[in-house]
């Protein structure tokens, strides 16, 4: 008999639409699955189509459908209670074991059939054009299909097991959809599990599984080895299967198969409970009433409709499983917020509502897809369409109201979201609750959003033939919406939606980003205005009709008033469309990615054979800068001397202004004649020709004006430098002179798209154009920088130099800053409403001066002051003791705002994010105190950087950032225990082996190029292990020789050979201090990629 | 008012014909619809009542179309379908009241009285609270009836209204019908004959989807006055009878088969004259 049931099941399911949707759906997810689950991911030298990598794919994919599962198993009994037809199930000579297993069995094979189609979808992506060949295996049908049922049908047996019971428990179709996001969390509870075994044992989708299951295997193994059903993989889908089939065992006994009679019974009861009398009111009067169609009485119909639909959702459990699953979600996740190395930061308002916004995204999406189908067909799923739709009332009213019940429905998440983080908040004991950030995080950045999508759900909706079609179609919608950016469909105004409002920073609020994220939301919104009175003209009223013939009769709904909303919100649309573009595209010049990519490949086509000409190079410069921060606008006037420092005359002085909107650069003048030659304009690079020519040692001064005057707003404004609150800058922002590598095309792919050959990261070690260069377009080889800034009343400007004086004037603040001695051409100006906090410092040498220390903070940011001054004591103690004096007679630390995460050393001054520790929160027992070391390790630069430049060769970095590494561990060393050095390095060495096994290529530290696991990582565990190999002095004392050697400013080599520094020089000093035998070793620490092992 | 339809056609996308060129006309007063099952009442009637359009023909409600003018016609209109869900774990009141709102009656205490009256009208009031899907089927028709009245509608259409309702239900029904039936279109389905004979003054017999016969219930039975014969027979003479004779009913009297025949003349063959019934009219048109 069970198999009657099973062969019913297949047929109705073979006739159901979404069973091939789903399958369909899966099978195009799939192709792109490997890319979009690793997308951003570098998988390094594993291959695309590794086993593992498969493995993983469909892992995740299998948890993204999840709601697939549970909406083909979920079902099969609810729907026989849907449609009533359980009494003439029931009555029939049937078993529930029959009737049960006939259903699960039916619906489980339709499930693995639909499943396959992430099976074939992930063969035939294997096959896709766009993969490179280098990146792929060579294909294997087995392997595919072994890992599909070793990794995906356990899963989808485990969850068909228990969705089936919830639905055939529960008969509720919402508690159907939602189930999915349970076992959601359920993932993520797992991710909190510390022990490793157990964390992989108890994932459900197998990935911390696959993760720990292949810990130990190497690269090879990685691409060769295929998925097994063994060790932790086996007990994980043990344990699965096992909870599936006691679930299912469970259902099994609480379902009654008699549940109609007791219903039954139910109902008569209620009959008998009615009042017998019939009352004499048959003769009331049928008084008179006032069927209204003016404004306000619509009104007032969409206020009541709208409180009805709210309540009607607020009713439903399934949204408060939502709610209580999202709460504990956020309570799991916030217990790390803004990690820097290990280190957690306060919970602050921003951290948390980050936190809030990423999690809760699924369940607002989950929320927006269902429930806005199960609220537009509503009335149609309980047949009560032919009351409504016979009354009088205009389909907008409804629809809009349904709308905005939805969009109540997440404000009420909303808010029990906020209260869950106000909670944890107060929880950690942290009261510096920002209720208005919290407001902003939530109702400006998401609920935007959501309403938007809201918007095309219920379009779809309403021209679906069924939920389930309107669900997907909304969903489709959504996938080739996001993913459209990354094939550069971009522009606002044709992108739906536009863009998200990017990075909350304390310092400077939402900034200038705000504006236009609020036109361009405020333009789609209209939009979706207009596509919600579409879809009340398409939506079905009384009985269903296709499409086709909806879009007929259209011309009948359109009443006058219909058409004057229509018409009015076309207008506004093109009017704020208008306004847009007008600021976007003629107030700004709109720069799409292609369009970007052909300029700088034809500048380095047109400029590239000017790079090495022979230009003087700056020796002074004086600026007067006004900054206008609330306008994000300045104002310069610059003076630079350049001299000839080489041994030929020079004819020409090419100047190359900076390439941006609304940067002018005009009266460049110099002190003798020249001829202007404006053949690159186009490039904003102009060629001076010198009437008498520069001869060598000769110079010449060169002044100009540059001002920045943003207008409007822009679609894309990823400008982070100037800024209401935390300007910070660079000179890259002045003129320069030559050819300017930084515009050059890096990408390979992008290379090759316009012919041009692939350019190294750096250059070689033996490039002598570049060993005279201490960085790309270096122009200099000192300077002398004097400068003027002003800046609003608020703020205080800092740059290098002493501040010789500060004064008021105009309600303006101005600062008179000059260097007391030579510094590289690298200086950097801030402007922020600061608050200060001081100190100073002195060597035991007592001939120095003292140096005053600084460090410049938002006013709340007050957590770690302590730390860096501490930090900057000890450094420049250590370091002057071992190496050389300090330079100069102040040191600075100031933040600025969080957009870019990064401390950077410039002479005297070290700009330090707002993210990068002012708000870790260091537990000194349990955490490394980071913001000490970071603090070293910047102070560290003002030797190496500062003192010591290095060529712009492969290794440069080895000199520079290695080199301020070690010398940080140093610093801590003297400071914290052995414990906490041991943390420090145990960090390092977990980072460098997790980007290494990331990495396409691995350089030794000598040749490194860019690949900051290299650098920094290793290059501090090699640096560690020297010291144990020849003891710390020995090290030091290289160091010191190398110093006093190579300096910029008198170091003995340096003025010989004119050459910067490189990394082989540093190490010819190592093994000059160590002895022979360890040569060897001191070679395979740094001159190759072998292993740092621990015992040599 | 005056309700008018000209040459309505309706064919199903499976290919039934549900309506074949029907003409009707009805003003104020009671409208009976006669018919079997499946004749097409209930899609002529979801098609005044705007729910369904029609492939060809118009309805008029005086000078406005109803194909046309959907909105204006539904602020006129009750409408009790034949069936209908509610909201689950609603009560009686409450629902009335969202309805009353959909139906554009926004002032809270013209929506109160009015839906306070219904319930006391349709004999509700005492289980106003009570969910709606423990509802009996009487009860929920009697739901039904007071969302239609909830308007004062101007054209009401009830589909197969008494189905489920105990006869006592059903008078109380009945004359609720005919006091509105006063100033107010009532199209009213059935396949009780009965029921037509009582309460209306005009009706309309479909069958196939065409009108065969329409007019006052009893100047038709007038005209079949006189012409109706009726005999008792034996089981197995009945297909005899039924090839000699304009056999328009059969039933039981007694466990035995009593035909009714038409005829201009008088039969004889112990056939004896009865007096003529809508019923007889009825059956005669659909025996055909």
């Amino acid at each position: 008999m069970w198999y009657e049931i099973f062969k019913f099941e297949l047929k109705y399911r073979v006739k159901r639409p979404e069973t091939y949707v789903f399958f369909v759906f899966l099978l195009l997810f799939s192709i792109v699955g490997v890319d979009f689950v690793f997308q951003g991911v570098e998988i390094g030298i594993v291959k695309k189509n590794a086993p593992l990598i498969v493995a993983k794919t469909m892992g995740a994919i299998t948890g993204i459908f999840m709601i697939m599962v549970s909406m083909i198993m979920g079902i099969p009994i609810l729907r026989d209670f849907q449609y009533d037809t359980e009494a003439l199930l029931f009555i029939n000579p049937l078993t529930k074991r029959d009737y049960l297993l006939g259903r699960f069995l039916g619906s489980f094979v339709v499930l693995l059939f639909i499943f396959s189609g992430l099976l074939f979808g992930m063969m035939l992506g294997s096959q896709m054009p766009w993969h490179k060949e280098e990146e792929m295996l060579v294909f294997n049908v087995f392997s595919y299909i072994q890992t599909f049922s070793v990794v995906v049908v356990p899963t989808l047996f485990f969850g068909a097991c228990t969705f089936f019971v919830t639905g055939m428990l529960s008969k509720k179709l919402l508690v159907v959809y939602t189930q999915g996001i349970v076992l959601f969390v359920l993932f993520l509870l797992t991710k909190a599990i510390t022990n490793e075994y157990l964390q992989g044992l108890f994932d459900p989708f197998s990935l911390t599984t696959l993760t720990q299951f292949s810990k130990n295997w190497s690269v090879e193994e990685r691409n060769l080895l295929s998925i097994s059903l063994s060790n932790i993989l086996l007990h994980n889908k043990l344990l699965w299967i096992g909870l599936g089939l006691f679930v299912l065992y469970l259902g099994y006994h609480k379902f009654s198969f008699t549940v109609l009679t007791k219903q039954h019974k139910k109902k008569k009861k209620i009959r008998q409970e009615l009042p017998k009398t019939i009352n004499e009111s048959i003769n009331v009067q049928i008084p008179k009433v006032l069927v209204k169609s003016d404004l306000k009485s619509k009104c007032i119909q969409l206020l009541e409709l709208t409180k009805f639909y709210t309540f009607s959702l607020l009713k439903e459990t399934s949204f408060w499983a939502i709610i209580i699953c999202g709460i504990i979600i956020i309570a799991i996740n916030s217990v790390s917020l803004g990690t820097v190395y290990g280190v957690d930061s306060y919970p602050a308002t921003h951290f948390i509502i980050a936190e809030l916004q990423e999690m809760s995204m699924y369940f607002f999406i989950i929320l927006l897809l269902f429930y806005s189908g199960e609220l537009v067909w509503k009335e149609r799923n309980i047949k009560q369409y032919v009351l409504n739709d016979s009354t009088a009332i205009h389909n907008l009213i409804p629809l809009t109201s349904k709308f905005l019940a939805l969009v109540n429905i997440y404000i009420v998440l909303m808010l029990s979201l906020i209260v869950t983080g106000i909670l944890f908040q107060l929880a950690n004991g942290y009261y510096e609750l920002n209720l208005g950030v919290y407001f902003s995080g939530f109702f400006i950045e998401v609920l935007p959003f959501l309403i938007l999508y809201t918007f095309i759900a219920f379009f779809f909706q309403a021209v679906s033939k069924n939920k389930f079609i309107g669900i997907f179609l909304t969903l489709i919608f959504i996938i080739i919406n996001v993913s459209s950016a990354y094939f550069g469909f971009k522009n606002s105004l044709y992108k739906f939606g536009g863009k998200s409002l990017g990075i909350y920073s304390e310092m400077n609020g939402y900034g200038h980003f705000l504006q236009p994220y609020l036109w361009i939301k405020m333009y789609w919104i209209v939009f979706g205005i207009l596509i919600l009175t579409i879809s009340s003209l398409l939506i079905q009223r009384g009985t269903a009709t296709n499409l086709w013939l909806r879009l007929k009769r259209l011309k009948y709904q359109i009443t006058k008033p219909v058409l004057k909303i229509v018409i009015s919100f076309f207008t506004l649309f093109v009017l704020t469309g208008i306004y847009i573009f007008y600021n976007t595209n003629i107030l700004n010049t709109y720069w799409s990615d292609a369009k970007e990519l052909e300029f700088r490949a034809n500048y380095e086509k047109k400029l590239k054979s000017l790079e090495y000409l022979p230009q003087p190079k700056i020796t002074d410069v004086n600026l007067i800068v006004d900054l206008y921060p609330t306008k994000r606008s300045y104002q310069i006037k610059g003076t630079y001397i350049l001299k000839n420092t080489t041994k030929k005359t020079i004819n020409e002085i090419h100047i190359q202004k900076l390439i941006a909107s609304h940067v002018l650069l005009k009266s460049i003048v110099f002190d003798r004649e020249v001829v202007k030659n404006s053949q690159y304009s186009e490039f904003d690079y102009t060629i001076y020709k010198l009437k008498t020519p520069l001869q060598p040692n000769a110079i010449v001064k060169m002044t100009f004006e540059q001002s920045y005057t943003p207008k409007g707003f822009e679609d894309d404004n990823s400008d982070t430098q100037f800024v209401y609150n935390g300007t910070f800058f660079n000179n890259n922002i002045l003129p320069t002179l030559g050819y300017n590598l930084k515009y050059e095309l890096k990408d390979e792919d992008e290379r090759l798209q316009f012919n041009l050959l692939p350019r190294k990261n750096k250059a070689s070690i033996q490039d002598e154009n570049e060993l005279i260069n201490a960085r790309s377009g270096g122009d200099s080889e000192g300077i002398n920088l004097e400068t003027i800034i002003s800046t609003s009343k608020a703020q205080t400007a800092i740059t290098s130099g002493k501040l010789l004086k500060k004064w008021t004037e105009n309600d303006r603040n101005y600062f008179h800053y000059k260097t007391q001695e030579q510094i590289i051409n690298f200086y950097s100006i801030v402007s922020a409403d600061y608050k200060v906090a001081k100190d100073f410092w002195k060597s035991s040498n007592s001939n120095t001066k003292s140096v005053d220390l600084e460090v410049f903070y938002h006013k709340n940011h007050v957590y770690n002051i302590d730390r860096m001054l501490l930090g900057m004591k000890e450094s420049l103690s250590y370091f002057s003791t071992h190496f050389s004096s300090y330079q100069y007679e102040q040191l600075r630390i100031m933040e600025f705002p969080r957009y870019r995460e990064f401390a950077q050393s410039f002479p005297n001054a070290i700009p330090f994010s707002e993210a990068m520790g002012f708000v870790l929160d260091i537990d000194n027992e349990e955490d490394i105190d980071m913001v000490f070391f970071i603090t070293a390790h910047e102070v560290a630069h003002q030797w190496f950087g500062m003192q010591i430049e290095a060529a712009n060769v492969q290794g440069r970095n080895f000199v520079l950032e290695t080199l301020s590494q070690y010398t940080a561990l140093m610093v801590f060393k003297e400071q914290y225990s052995k414990e906490k050095v041991q943390q420090l390095l145990d960090l390092q060495k977990e980072i460098y082996e997790e980007k290494r096994r990331k990495a396409t290529h691995e350089p030794s530290l000598v040749l490194v190029e860019n690949q900051d696991f290299v650098y920094y990582y290793k290059g501090i565990l090699a640096m560690h292990k020297l010291t144990e190999l020849i003891g710390e002095e020995r090290v030091n004392k290289a160091i010191q020789r190398f110093i006093n050697d190579w300096n910029s400013c008198d170091g003995k080599i340096k003025m010989n050979t004119k050459h910067y520094a490189t990394s082989k020089d540093v190490l010819k000093y190592i093994k000059e201090e160590s002895p022979k035998d360890m040569h060897a070793i001191i070679h395979d620490l740094f001159e190759t990629t072998k292993e740092i092992k621990n015992q040599y | 008012m005056q309700l008018t339809i000209n040459n309505l056609s309706k064919t199903y996308d499976n290919g039934v014909k549900a309506l074949q060129n029907i003409s009707l006309e009805m003003s104020n007063g009671m409208f009976g619809l006669l018919g079997p099952n499946g004749a097409g009442k209930s899609t002529l009637m979801r098609t005044i009542a705007t729910l369904q359009d029609a492939d060809q023909g118009n309805i008029m409600l005086n000078d406005l179309e109803v194909q046309t003018n959907k909105n204006a016609v539904r602020r006129l209109l009750g409408y009790l379908p034949q069936q209908f869900g509610v909201y689950p774990k609603m009560s009686a009141e409450v629902l009335l009241h969202h309805l009353a709102v959909l139906k554009g009656i926004t002032n809270k205490k013209e929506r109160t009285n009015i839906v306070n009256a219904l319930l006391h009208k349709t004999n509700l009031y005492d289980v106003k609270k009570q969910s709606l899907d423990g509802f009996s089927g009487g009860m929920k028709q009697r739901f039904g009836i007071a969302q239609a009245l909830l308007n004062n509608p101007k054209l009401l259409i009830v589909d197969e209204p008494t189905a489920g309702l105990d006869p006592k239900e059903r008078n109380r029904f009945y004359n609720l019908l005919s006091e509105i039936a006063e100033n107010t279109i009532v199209i009213f389905s059935t396949h009780i004959v009965d029921d037509i004979k009582e309460l209306c003054t005009n009706m309309a017999i479909i069958n196939k989807g065409k009108v065969v016969l329409k007019g006052n219930p009893l100047e038709l039975i007038h005209q079949l006055e006189g012409k109706v014969y009726q005999k008792v027979i034996h089981r197995n003479d009945l297909n005899r009878y039924k090839d000699s004779y304009k056999v328009i009913n059969e039933k039981l009297f007694l466990g035995k088969p009593v035909i009714h025949i038409v005829s201009d003349t008088n039969p004889d063959n112990g056939f004896t004259p009865v007096k003529a019934s809508l019923e007889d009219v009825y059956f005669s048109q659909i025996n055909n």
